[in-house]
C-alpha cells in the first residue's frame, strides 16, 4: 500500500510539470492548428539557461523561473514572428517539418555552446525528502508542484479574466471569426506561441533539478508533450492538465509494477490507444 | 495559372536525361578502378546509403502523400535482424538480409493497420510512436538484442557462389559495389511504381483521400503496399548499414533523429519526385561531413575569417564537428520557407526562368 | 427495372437526423433530380448511398445488390460513381493524369486508361488543358474535370452534385448538354441541382428533399403543382 501511494504521489508530483508543458504545446496548436515538433528542445533551452543562471551566478534555479519566464516567452514570440507566421496556411505536414527543423537547429546551437556533455545542477536540496505519513516526497518535485500549480492557475485566470486571454481563446475557437470580429490573429498568434514557450521552458528551469541537462534531452519531452496533449484533447486546456497527471502517475507505476526500462513504452502504447479508440481525447469536445 | 513541369515532363525521360544517367551510371561503376582512398570510399557509402534511405521514404511519403517520420523503425529491423542471425546464428547476411525483409514486412503490416486509420498530423504522431517503441524494446529486450551494449560484429563471412568466393568484404570496394547496387534498385523501384497504376493511385492517396476512394482505389490496400515496398528498401538499407559499419545499438539504428534525417532527404531534394532524393543526399551527405570533419573550419582558416588560435577559431575546431546535423536544421528551415519544392524543383525552376528569357 | 432503390434511409449524428426514412427509387437509364433547400440532407444522402457512411437505417440496393456497409471503392467499382459538390481535384497531377486515375479502376494498363482518358477529357471538351495541373483550373472547368474523371470509371449511375453551383448561364448550358450527352450512353444519373430552371428542364422525375425528409416525388410538371413544394422550397428560394 505505502510502495502504491508512494508512486502515486511521485506520479502526480512530476505529472504536474508534465502537464506544464503540454498546457504549452496545447495553446499552440489551440490557436494556430500547428503541431509544435519543437517544444521539447523550448523546454531544453530553459534547462540550459536555468543551469547557465545557476553555474555563473549562483541563481537558485526555482528563482530563476522569474527569469526563463521573459526570455522564454520573447524567444518564442520571436520564434513565431519570423518562422512560424509564415507558415500558418501550408500543408500541415510542412509545418511539422519546419518545427522539426527549428528544433534540430535549437538542440545543435546549444552543442555548439555547451558541448553535448550531460551536466547536473546540484542544490543543497537536489536529493533531498520529506517525510508524509510514511511517504517519502521528494522537495524538489514538490516546490516545483506548487509553482506549477501558481502558474496553471495564473494562467487560468489570464485566459478567462483578461481581455487578451479572450481574444486568444476566442481565435483558437474560430479562427475567421475571430478575424471577423477585429482580433489580430498574427499578433495572437505570437502572444500564444511566446506563452507556450514560457511555459515549456519554466518546465525545463522546474526539472533541471533532478534531471540530467543534454542538448538532446527534448525530443523525449517533445513526444511526451504529445502524449499529453492528446490524451487531453488537443486544444483543451484542462485536458492538458489532467493528462499531465495521467502520463506522471502511468509512468511511475509501470516503473514500480513492471520495470523502469518498459514505463515508456507503455506510455506510448497508451497513446496508440487514445488516437486509435478515441481520438479527440479526454476532454476532446471543449475547446481551452 | 502555369503549365505542369511535372506530370507529362516527368514520364517522358528526355534523350538528354536518359544519357545523363547512363553516363553516371559508369562513372560510379569505373570509379573504384580509379580512386583508392577509403575515405573516398566510404563517403559514396554513406551516400548511396543516404540514397536508398531517402528513395525508399519517398515511395510512401512523396507519393503515396504518408508522412512516416518513423522510417527507423524498419532501418533496424533490417539492421537487427541480419546482425543478430550473423553473430549469434553464424548465418550470413546475403541470407539474412532476406530474413530481414520477411520481418519488416510484418512489422510493416502491423504498424500500417493501427496508424492508416488515422490521418494527418495523426499519423505522424503515431507512426512517431511506433519507432520509439521499437526502440526502446531494443533496449529492454536483451537476450535477443544486447540492449544498450548493442550487437557487434567481428568479422563478415565471405560471400561465396557453390565454393567460388565472389568477395571476402575485406576492402571497402564490395561495399561500394553493393550499396551503388542498392541504390540504383531503389531508383528503379521507383520508376517503375511512377510508371503504373500504383503510382497514379499513390498520388491521387497524397492529394485527396477522399476523391481517391471515390475513384474505386482502395485506401488501405494502397497504402499498406506503399508502405510495404518502402518498409523493405528501408530495411535493406538497414542491413547494409549494419554489415558495412559491423555494429548496431539502439540509439544508432532507431532514433528518432534517423527518422527524421531520413524525411529530409526527400524534402530537401524534392519531394515525390524519382531524383529528389539523390539531389538531397548530394547536397546533405558532403554539407554533414564537411562540418563533421571540420573541413569548414579549415576553410574559415585558410580564408582568414578566423584565426587558428583565436579563442572562436579553437572553439570553432572543438565543437562544430559535433554539430554537423546543425546543418539539417538550418537546410530544412530554408526548403521548407523558400523552396517548398525541395532544391531539384527550385532549380528546374530556375533554369526554366532563364531558358524562357533567352527564348 | 429500378437499377438504384433506397429504402427508408436514415442517417443519425448524434441526435440529430440528417435524413429520416427517405424511399425512392431510380429508373435504368433515366436523370433523377434531387432538389430541397440547403442542409436539407442531399449530400448527406449521397454519402449513405455511395459509402461514405453507412446509413443508420434502411437500405441501399444498387444493381440487385445491397450496398449497406460497402466501401465507397467498392461502390465505384460495382459501377456507381459520384461528384463532389464542394470539387476535388487531384491539384497536382495532370488534368489527364486526374482522369486516368479513374480509367484505372478498370484496367491495369496505363495505355487503355490514357485512352480512356482522352476520350473522356473530349466528352467534356477539356482536351485544350491535357497537361494543366488540375489544381489551376478555374471552377468551370474543375467541374467539367469531375464529370470526366468520374464517367472514366466507366459508371452505370453517376450522382452528380450541384455540377453546375457557381458557374455562369454559358458553362451551365454546357454541363446540360453534357448531362443530356451522358444519357445518350445509356448512363443513369441521379442529379443534385439549385438551379430550378435546368433541374426542370433535364429531369425526368424528381424527388424533393426537406429537412431530411422526402416532401414529394413527381414529374417535374407534378412538381411545380405541388402546393408543399411551393410553400417549403420554391417559394423561399424565389
Amino acid at each position: 500500500m505505502i510502495v502504491f501511494l508512494q508512486s502515486l504521489m511521485s506520479g502526480v508530483l512530476i505529472g504536474g510539470v508534465y502537464a506544464l508543458i503540454g498546457i504549452g504545446l496545447t495553446i499552440i496548436f489551440g490557436v494556430m492548428r500547428v503541431i509544435n515538433f519543437a517544444h521539447g528542445d523550448i523546454l531544453m533551452i530553459g534547462m540550459y539557461l536555468t543551469y547557465f543562471l545557476f553555474s555563473v551566478f549562483g541563481i537558485d534555479p526555482f528563482l530563476s523561473v522569474a527569469i526563463c519566464i521573459p526570455v522564454m516567452f520573447a524567444f518564442g514570440a520571436l520564434t513565431q514572428k519570423f518562422f512560424i507566421n509564415r507558415m500558418l496556411g501550408a500543408l500541415p505536414q510542412n509545418q511539422i517539418l519546419l518545427t522539426i527543423g527549428l528544433g534540430l537547429i535549437m538542440s545543435n546551437t546549444i552543442m555548439l555552446l555547451f558541448t553535448s556533455d550531460y551536466k547536473i545542477l546540484t542544490t543543497s536540496y537536489s536529493s533531498g525528502s520529506v517525510d508524509l505519513a510514511g511517504i517519502s516526497v521528494s522537495q524538489p518535485l514538490a516546490i516545483s508542484f506548487f509553482i506549477t500549480a501558481a502558474i496553471t492557475a495564473a494562467l487560468y485566470w489570464f485566459l478567462m479574466k483578461t481581455d487578451i486571454g479572450q481574444a486568444i481563446r476566442a481565435t483558437a475557437q474560430d479562427r475567421e471569426a475571430a478575424q471577423l470580429m477585429g482580433i489580430n490573429v498574427r499578433w495572437t498568434s505570437i502572444l500564444a506561441f511566446g506563452i507556450g514557450s514560457a511555459l515549456a521552458g519554466t518546465a525545463g528551469a522546474l526539472i533541471s533539478p533532478t534531471y540530467y541537462i543534454f542538448p538532446q534531452v527534448g525530443s523525449a519531452f517533445t513526444l511526451k508533450a504529445f502524449v499529453i496533449t492528446v490524451l487531453g484533447g488537443m486544444g483543451s486546456i484542462v485536458g492538458a492538465t489532467l493528462g499531465g497527471i495521467i502520463i506522471g502517475v502511468t509512468e511511475s507505476m509501470s516503473a514500480v509494477y513492471i520495470s523502469s526500462g518498459w514505463k515508456e513504452v507503455v506510455v506510448y502504447v497508451l497513446f496508440l490507444l487514445v488516437l486509435l479508440f478515441k481520438p479527440s481525447g479526454l476532454m476532446g469536445t471543449s475547446r481551452m | 495559372m502555369r503549365v505542369t513541369l511535372s506530370a507529362t515532363a516527368r514520364r517522358g525521360a528526355s534523350p538528354l536525361g536518359l544519357g545523363l544517367f547512363a553516363a553516371a551510371v559508369v562513372v560510379l561503376l569505373l570509379f573504384p578502378q580509379f580512386v583508392k582512398s577509403p575515405y573516398a570510399l566510404h563517403m559514396m557509402v554513406l551516400f548511396f546509403l543516404s540514397v536508398i534511405m531517402g528513395e525508399s521514404w519517398n515511395i510512401l511519403g512523396g507519393y503515396a502523400g504518408q508522412y512516416s517520420v518513423g522510417h527507423s523503425a524498419y532501418f533496424g529491423v533490417g539492421a537487427y535482424t541480419t546482425m543478430i542471425l550473423m553473430t549469434a546464428k553464424g548465418i550470413p547476411p546475403w541470407f539474412g538480409v532476406w530474413v530481414g525483409v520477411v520481418v519488416v514486412v510484418g512489422v510493416a503490416l502491423i504498424i500500417g493497420s493501427i496508424c492508416f486509420r488515422l490521418r494527418g498530423p495523426y499519423f505522424v504522431l503515431a507512426s512517431i510512436a511506433v519507432a520509439e517503441i521499437m526502440r526502446l524494446s531494443a533496449f529492454n529486450l536483451k537476450e535477443l538484442t544486447n540492449g544498450a551494449e548493442g550487437i557487434l560484429a567481428v568479422s563478415v563471412p565471405p560471400l561465396t557462389i557453390g565454393g567460388t568466393v565472389i568477395t571476402d568484404f575485406l576492402s571497402k570496394v564490395p561495399f561500394y559495389y553493393f550499396g551503388l547496387g542498392l541504390a540504383l534498385l531503389t531508383i528503379a523501384v521507383t520508376w517503375v511504381v511512377e510508371h503504373s497504376k500504383l503510382g497514379y493511385f499513390f498520388q491521387a492517396i497524397r492529394e485527396d483521400q477522399d476523391a481517391a476512394h471515390s475513384l474505386g482505389i482502395s485506401l488501405t490496400l494502397y497504402k499498406n503496399i506503399a508502405l510495404v515496398i518502402s518498409a523493405i528498401l528501408t530495411s535493406l538499407a538497414g542491413s547494409y548499414y549494419a554489415v558495412y559499419v559491423g555494429f548496431v545499438d539502439p540509439n544508432t539504428v532507431l532514433p528518432l533523429d534517423l527518422s527524421v534525417q531520413i524525411v529530409l532527404i526527400s524534402i530537401i531534394g524534392g519531394i515525390g519526385t524519382l531524383f529528389g532524393p539523390v539531389v538531397g543526399a548530394l547536397v546533405l551527405v558532403p554539407l554533414s561531413e564537411a562540418l563533421r570533419s571540420n573541413l569548414i573550419t579549415q576553410a574559415f582558416f585558410s580564408m582568414g575569417l578566423v584565426s587558428q588560435d583565436s579563442k572562436v577559431g579553437i572553439f570553432l575546431q572543438e565543437n562544430l564537428a559535433h554539430a554537423h546535423v546543425l546543418i539539417y536544421g538550418i537546410l530544412v528551415v530554408i526548403v521548407i520557407l523558400f523552396m517548398p519544392e525541395g532544391v531539384l524543383g527550385f532549380v528546374t525552376r530556375l533554369v526554366q526562368k532563364i531558358t524562357r528569357r533567352d527564348a | 427495372m429500378a437499377i438504384l432503390e433506397v429504402k427508408n434511409v436514415s442517417k443519425f449524428f448524434g441526435g440529430l437526423a440528417a435524413n429520416s426514412d427517405v424511399s425512392f427509387s431510380v429508373e435504368q437509364g433515366m436523370i433523377m433530380g434531387l432538389i430541397g433547400p440547403n442542409g436539407a440532407g442531399k449530400t448527406t444522402l449521397f454519402n449513405c448511398i455511395t459509402g461514405y457512411y453507412p446509413p443508420s437505417r434502411g437500405e441501399v440496393t444498387f444493381d440487385g445488390r445491397r450496398m449497406n456497409g460497402l466501401q465507397p471503392d467498392k461502390v465505384c467499382k460495382l459501377g456507381m460513381a459520384r461528384t463532389w459538390q464542394k470539387v476535388r481535384p487531384l491539384a497536382k497531377m495532370s488534368v489527364l493524369d486526374n482522369v486516368m486515375v479513374g480509367a484505372l479502376c478498370r484496367t491495369n494498363s496505363l495505355k487503355v486508361a490514357r485512352d480512356v482518358a482522352m476520350e473522356q477529357v473530349k466528352v467534356v471538351r477539356l482536351e485544350h488543358k491535357l497537361n494543366f495541373l488540375a489544381g489551376g483550373l478555374p471552377i468551370g472547368e474543375r467541374k467539367k474535370l469531375e464529370v470526366a474523371r468520374v464517367l472514366a470509371t466507366r459508371p452505370k449511375l453517376v450522382l452528380l452534385d450541384e455540377i453546375m453551383g457557381g458557374l455562369n448561364p454559358a458553362e451551365s448550358e454546357e454541363l446540360i448538354q453534357l448531362i443530356f450527352d451522358i444519357k445518350k450512353d445509356g448512363i443513369t444519373q441521379v442529379v443534385i441541382e439549385h438551379d430550378m430552371k435546368a433541374i426542370m428542364r433535364i429531369s425526368e422525375r424528381i424527388v424533393v428533399i426537406n429537412s431530411g425528409e422526402k416532401l414529394a416525388e413527381g414529374t417535374p410538371a407534378e412538381i411545380v403543382a405541388t402546393p408543399e413544394v411551393v410553400a417549403a422550397y420554391l417559394g423561399s428560394e424565389h
